[in-house]
């Protein structure tokens, strides 16, 4: 009779063995550990990708209640109450995360970069500084840390630490930042043009060129340098090799270039040079200088004859009010008042354009900013080319 | 973990085919209606399968009516901003 108690005594030790094993299954192929969340995070995420972020945050703060734990909900949830532009709430959120004792050391730094965003946009500019500085020296995040600084300081116009931050990143990740820290020094050397510390602008504009050398704003700077201390034909110089460097800065680099030509007396350099544009170049900008330098050198006609086939070849609205302009002194009469319609007509056309569109983020302005106000990259807002702009 | 998973299996199925080899002998069970007769063995590894597929039942009716409610009750309070 012993074996039947052994018997006895293993069916309860197998059942609790199957009970176990089942449990376990059923975790691992279900989740249900998971499952628990799950609903209510794929419903959350529906209500995002329907752009219904009021009621996403109304899931997501609830799963956020249930458990405590889920350090993702809490930085999804902070995330989107920025992104909504509650700062203050993205703020306490990701606070509240950060002083949560037993966070892991790098959900604790996610929450950080976190709140560093949210008092860079809340505007607390010195708090986003101390927290991504803190990040930087402890090599967490380190290279969006150091991203966010280099925002800051140029949101400060705090050029040289800028300079200091993208030389580390660049180090860092291995990356290029040779463009941007060029056009920092720029800002350096107008600024100190500007003050009138010449001999220093001079010495930003050289960093500026060891870092970029075809840097068309540092040879645009060189080049008004020049032409402000009298050095006309250098300036000529700098800004032909401003043209060269990058052909799409043609609008904003040719008044100034044929102010040094006419100063510096090299008038056949220009309109050599200008020729060899019309070859290369598809804008309006060069026909219409050579237009007026034919003008000044062998009249009215031959400037008509040169625009009308030009226009021909090159249609543009800037150039059909040039040709409005110059005609208009030869009509009389009911023809001369629709002229001058005529004329009103494509001002206004100009006036309502965009000049200039940023590359990046379609940014259109209709003064040139060698950052973009929208986008914050460095040269990427150039002349619109097309019938109606350059 | 597979492999490993195999050894052990081969482990108990050695032990298993030893174990019945060593308990051969036939026992008589008497269940009230039926009296039957039955390898030591054989008796042994019944009572562990019986037992273990009785507990998996238990639990994977307990998860799948807890899920079954849970269910039901997210569809009973639908979200309101």
């Amino acid at each position: 009779m012993n074996h039947l108690y052994v018997l006895a005594a293993l069916i309860p030790v197998a059942f609790v063995l199957g009970w176990w094993a089942s449990r376990q299954i059923g975790v691992r192929r279900s989740g249900a550990e998971v499952s628990e969340l799950s609903s209510d995070y794929f419903r959350g995420l529906n209500y995002l990708l329907n752009e219904e972020q009021d009621k996403a945050i109304e899931v997501f703060l609830k799963l956020a209640e249930y458990n405590r734990d889920t350090v993702e909900t809490h930085l999804a949830l902070g995330n989107l109450f920025r992104r909504r532009g509650e700062v203050d709430r993205a703020i306490r959120l990701h606070q509240h995360l950060v002083s949560r004792p037993g966070l892991t050391d790098a959900m604790k730094t996610v929450a950080l970069l976190e709140l560093g965003e949210d008092y860079m946009r809340a505007g607390l500019l010195d708090r986003a500084e101390a927290l991504f500085s803190d990040l930087v020296a402890m090599d967490a995040h380190a290279p969006s840390a150091l991203r966010h600084l280099i925002a800051i300081y140029q949101h400060e116009r705090d050029w040289h630490k800028a300079i200091e931050h993208a030389r580390r990143l660049e180090v860092m990740t291995g990356e290029e930042e040779a463009p941007m820290i060029a056009q920092f020094y720029c800002e350096l050397a107008e600024r100190s043009r500007q003050h009138g510390a010449r001999a220093e602008a001079r010495d930003y504009l050289r960093q500026a060129f060891e870092c970029q050398p075809d840097c068309v704003r540092a040879f645009m700077l060189t080049g008004r340098l020049l032409s402000e201390d009298g050095q006309h034909a250098e300036a000529v110089t700098a800004y032909e090799a401003a043209i060269n460097a990058d052909i799409a800065f043609t609008p904003d680099i040719l008044p100034p270039l044929l102010n040094s030509y006419a100063r510096s007396q090299q008038m056949e350099r220009a309109e050599g040079f200008l020729r060899d544009m019309l070859g290369r170049y598809h804008g309006v900008s060069p026909v219409l200088a050579l237009t007026h330098l034919y003008r000044q050198r062998d009249g009215e006609r031959a400037a008509v004859d040169f625009l009308t086939a030009q226009l021909r070849l090159r249609p543009s609205v800037r150039g059909l009010m040039a040709l409005i302009d110059a005609t208009m002194d030869k009509i009389e009469g009911e023809a001369r008042e629709n002229f001058l319609i005529l004329r009103d007509l494509t001002r206004k056309l100009l006036e309502g354009q965009a000049m200039y569109r940023c590359s990046r983020c379609g940014f259109g302005a209709k003064a040139h900013h060698w950052q973009c106000p929208s986008c914050k990259n460095w040269s990427t807002i150039r002349p619109i080319h097309g019938v109606a702009s350059e | 973990m597979r492999p490993l998973a195999i050894v052990i299996l081969v482990i108990f199925v050695a032990a298993g085919i030893v174990l019945g080899a060593l308990n051969a002998d036939l026992v008589d069970y008497d269940l009230a209606f039926f009296r039957m007769q039955l390898p030591k063995g054989a008796a042994l590894l019944g009572a562990m399968v019986i037992g273990w597929l009785l507990g998996g039942l238990t639990a994977w009716v307990g998860v799948s009516t807890r899920q079954r409610r849970q269910l039901r009750a997210d569809q009973k309070s639908p979200l309101t901003p």
